[in-house]
């Protein structure tokens, strides 16, 4: 089975994957972002920095939900006897889901504050 | 796969008991077995426990009354800093791998681990690395820049006793210990479970296993990498953390608090395995919502990692930033709610049966919530900068770890103690032991909230009268003391049972999980037939197993060549795929622990020469290790009636040794990662990061020994590939090539190791540089070693197209190291380059 398939166990932990790679591209982004050009500070949470995060974080939390859905339509085509398929896939689809909230819900700061103060 | 035997269960015993025995008398020191192991683990724990809880009662005795010097400041902060180590990396981890190496197999329905040695191995290194570290304080040069290790406080400059030495080189020999342990029951738990356990058959207490062995693979990396740069910088004078030289102090927080607050959740994830064990057993029926908690423990596994910071509000992070993590911190209480509801839910719909475990899990349910809440109260911004580094932080770290791992693992220790000895210990004395217990760590721990509200700060060994905390410490002392009073009742409640207790009757929890299905107490091979397990509460639906398996009705009831047989099975299914071999006991790790041993002590006393011989023995005798595998005589050499259906493990190309490779691979790959944060986190936030004026690599030569690389990996893999196609015929020649060739790498690499005018004692980025090429080079001279053995295994006839297993467990380990290799040249020589043109 390859890895890919929705019933792959490691589609219990691809949605959280993604959201650690988002969470370390972020800070790490952010870091790296205010070091070589910071916005203005007077611009307040106003600048292309922020902007760039929630347009990122949004994507990608369509992209998860895109995933848990696919996950989630799989399983019930698929009950192979010991009903290990739908399990993976029903767990991995809300694996996927919490991942979307988490990784929407990491960029939410991003409306109120300014990104290197 | 229940093909049992006619034979009396009685010789069955005997001669499983023979194949799968204990040597006696010294010999004991070379068993493997898991049961053995696991319990020397629980034991030693116990030990490391008893000790941190003395220092703990001597920092109360301190702190009981304002302005004391029963402590000077100088013995009080080796204390603090020993209490929180020996808890921490001594007792609490540890112990909680053994429980799981103890139970593990059992609740799995197999005989052993699947890396026996690898357990003994894990065991030594804990021993050893724990009495270095205590040696310390016998030695009264014991570390006292507190437990977490902060530079600059802990450098030479600030700490030049050896007590930061010991710390630093004891945890990393200990850590050894948590990696294999890691490792082990990763490998053991997705490839050795009983015919037909599919994934959603598990014992939920194997996901919560899992979760915690894959995050010391991830989790632990982190703190032996800065472990090891802070120990160059201290013994070498490399500079990493000093800002002067363009280090940063913050480097050692991040790395720290990597694997810092993941480890709490290290700690808390086996324990709270425990509680969703015994709540469906003490409510008499199933766990409601498993798959909520499984979701809950791989949604935990991951955003537990993403909250180090939380510990690191104060040092001057944007806001953005430090709300990323806040927010992250409290999305970590969503999972842990989850466990608590189903937890709650199934107490609700059960009939709860008030047993002395149960009441360990109430205390709990009560204390964990309450420290949860403060963590959560920790996790806003501001509430956390106005009690940092208070006691309220002290408090609140001891409702989450005493109740989200010690409440647990008593209760576990009551519910697994007839397991062990056979007998029941008793009701009344428990009950004593648990509200002595509860109370005084209430009495402690909570008016410590107050305290810390009102302003004490940790790690002062005295305070003035006036500050008006005199009577809120007195109080947390005396309930210190009853709580320890409560430690000595539950102590001596246990030690009388195994000579007063009543004898304990088959299942006597009526549990439903399979290592009630074992004789008790724990024969050395579990299960004298391996079943099949097609349910989730075997025990409930079959309750005769205990029965059937002794008789040996089941796989695997006949005893081969006195080999030690177990079942391989699919990762997803459970389905049986091949029969693994076992090692039995072996001195090999008792001596491999040894060496270590000595290259700690040589190292913490500065005898250089001692440790790299001492190096060279660790790497005789870990090659030594690996050439008794397989075919090899003392293993399982061929025979013509070798089991086909299903094959031995050594005779096929996916046994558990690629999956053990995969997944320390990952542990080695997360170490590598770490030192490329510290890289690009020096690089772009060190206050005086600073670059030589000339690139101190010769970058031809680099790209000469890389070419060298990737040609030994292709070689290496082809052969692999004509080896799956069922071609063996020029396979000791190309292992040949490709040992030569990666010979020339290793060449190469240390030409321009050698020739490049690093200045890692001035300059930091010399010093990660230096570090980089040192890794470099010796995950090449490992893997032209390891080729080298293959194809004089080939020559041997221990390697062929009937035993094609052993090169392919090497595989991983040379694409590794060409991947490493590349993505440092990248990162190191490539990307320096295109910034300074920038």
């Amino acid at each position: 089975m390859s890895v890919w398939s929705p019933l792959h166990p490691a589609q219990l932990v691809f949605g959280l994957v993604i959201w650690s790679g988002w969470f370390v591209l972020l800070y790490g982004g952010l870091s790296v972002a205010c070091e070589f050009a910071p916005p203005p500070d007077k611009r307040g949470a106003v600048t292309w920095l922020n902007g760039v995060m929630l347009f990122c974080g949004a994507i990608l939390a369509v992209l998860l939900i895109w995933l848990a859905r696919r996950c989630w339509n799989a399983a019930p085509a698929h009950d192979d006897g010991d009903g290990s398929g739908r399990f993976i896939a029903r767990i991995a689809a809300a694996a996927y889901l919490i991942s979307a909230l988490a990784a929407f819900a990491l960029t939410l700061p991003s409306v109120i504050l300014p990104p290197c103060v | 796969m229940s093909e049992g035997t006619n034979k009396p269960a009685e010789e069955l015993h005997e001669e499983l008991e023979r194949v799968w025995g204990n040597k006696p008398g010294w010999g004991a020191a070379s068993a493997v077995n898991h049961t053995t192991v696991g319990l020397r683990f629980l034991i030693t724990g116990l030990g490391f426990f008893l000790v941190g809880g003395l220092l703990a009662m001597l920092v109360r005795t301190q702190l009981a009354l304002p302005e004391q010097d029963i402590i000077g400041p100088e013995l009080y902060n080796q204390l603090f800093t020993m209490h929180g180590t020996v808890m921490m990396f001594l007792f609490a981890i540890p112990v909680l791998e053994g429980a799981a190496m103890y139970l593990i197999p059992k609740m799995i329905g197999t005989r052993d681990l699947v890396f026996p040695r690898l357990s003994a191995l894990g065991y030594y290194c804990y021993l050893f690395g724990g009495l270095i570290i205590l040696s310390s304080l016998v030695l009264q040069i014991a570390p006292d820049a507190g437990w977490f290790m902060y530079t600059p406080l802990s450098n030479a400059e600030f700490s030049p006793g050896k007590g930061p030495d010991f710390w630093l080189i004891g945890i990393t020999f200990v850590e050894i210990s948590a990696i294999s342990a890691g490792v082990e029951l990763v490998v053991s738990i997705l490839r050795t479970r009983a015919n037909g356990m599919a994934l959603n058959k598990m014992p939920i207490f194997c996901w919560y296993i899992l979760a915690m062995a894959l995050m010391i693979i991830f989790g632990f990396p982190p703190l032996i990498l800065g472990s090891i740069l802070l120990e160059l910088e201290r013994a070498a004078g490399w500079v990493f953390f000093d800002v002067v030289g363009g280090g940063d102090p913050l480097l050692w927080q991040h790395l720290f608090w990597l694997f810092g607050h993941p480890e709490v959740y290290i700690i808390f994830l086996p324990a709270a395995g425990i509680v969703s064990t015994l709540i469906p057993v003490f409510a008499q029926r199933p766990l409601v919502g498993y798959r909520w908690i499984v979701l809950a423990i791989i949604v935990m596994g991951f955003i537990s990692f993403g909250l180090w910071v939380h510990h690191m509000f104060t040092v001057g992070i944007p806001q953005l930033a430090l709300a990323f993590f806040s927010i992250a911190s409290m999305l970590v209480a969503i999972p842990t709610a989850i466990q608590i509801f189903a937890w709650l839910a199934t107490l609700w719909t059960g009939k709860v049966v008030f047993r002395l475990p149960m009441l360990w899990i109430l205390g709990f349910l009560i204390v964990f919530v309450a420290g949860g809440l403060t963590g959560v109260m920790l996790a806003l911004v501001p509430f956390n900068w106005q009690v940092h580094d208070t006691h309220f932080v002290v408090a609140h770290m001891h409702y989450v770890l005493v109740g989200g791992m010690l409440f647990p693992l008593v209760a576990g220790f009551y519910y697994w103690l007839p397991h062990v000895s056979g007998r029941m210990p008793s009701d009344t004395l428990g009950r004593w032991g648990f509200w002595l217990f509860f109370g005084g760590f209430n009495m402690t721990f909570l008016l410590m909230h107050l305290t810390g509200l009102l302003g004490m700060p940790r790690r002062v060994y005295t305070y003035d009268a006036e500050m008006g905390w005199g009577w809120l410490n007195l109080l947390s002392s005396v309930g210190g003391f009853i709580m320890a009073i409560g430690v000595a009742v539950i102590i001596l409640d246990i030690t009388l049972h195994f000579r007063f207790g009543r004898k304990a009757k088959s299942n006597p929890w009526n549990a439903d999980t399979l290592e009630w299905a074992t004789p008790m107490p724990a024969s050395a091979y579990n299960f004298a037939s391996l079943p099949d397990i097609d349910t989730r509460h075997p025990m409930w639906e079959h309750p005769n197993l205990p029965e059937t398996i002794e008789q040996g009705h089941h796989g695997l009831s006949e005893v081969m060549y006195e080999r030690r047989d177990i079942f391989g099975s699919d990762a997803i299914t459970g389905k049986v795929r091949e029969v693994i071999h076992l090692p039995t006991n072996s001195w090999l790790p008792l001596q491999t622990a040894l060496m270590i041993a000595v290259v700690c002590i040589s190292l913490l006393v500065k005898v250089y020469p001692l440790a790299l011989v001492a190096s060279l023995g660790v790497l005789f005798f870990a090659l030594r290790w690996g050439w008794h595998n397989g075919a090899h005589p003392v293993a399982s050499p061929w025979r013509d009636d070798d089991p086909v259906d299903p094959p031995l493990h050594s005779r096929t190309f996916d046994g558990p040794g690629l999956w053990g490779m995969v997944v320390s691979l990952m542990a080695n790959g997360t170490l590598y990662v770490s030192l490329l944060f510290g890289w690009f986190y020096l690089w772009t936030a060190a206050p005086q990061w600073s670059v030589p004026e000339e690139a101190p690599i010769s970058l031809w030569p680099l790209l000469a020994s890389g070419l060298a690389l990737s040609a030994a990996v292709l070689i290496y893999r082809f052969a692999v590939t004509q080896l799956r196609n069922g071609s063996d015929a020029h396979l000791q020649k190309m292992l040949w090539i490709a040992a030569s060739l990666g010979a020339l790498h290793v060449g190469l690499l240390a030409w321009v190791l050698i020739a490049a005018p690093l200045k890692p004692s001035d300059l930091a980025h010399d010093a990660v540089l230096s570090v980089m090429l040192y890794y470099l080079l010796l995950h090449a001279g490992l893997a032209t070693i390891f080729t080298v053995l293959q194809a004089l295994r080939v020559r041997i006839g221990y390697v062929s197209l009937r035993l094609p297993y052993e090169p392919v467990v090497v595989q991983p380990f040379w694409i590794y190291t060409l991947g490493v290799f590349w993505m440092s040249f990248a990162a190191f020589v490539l990307l320096p380059m295109v910034w300074e043109v920038g």
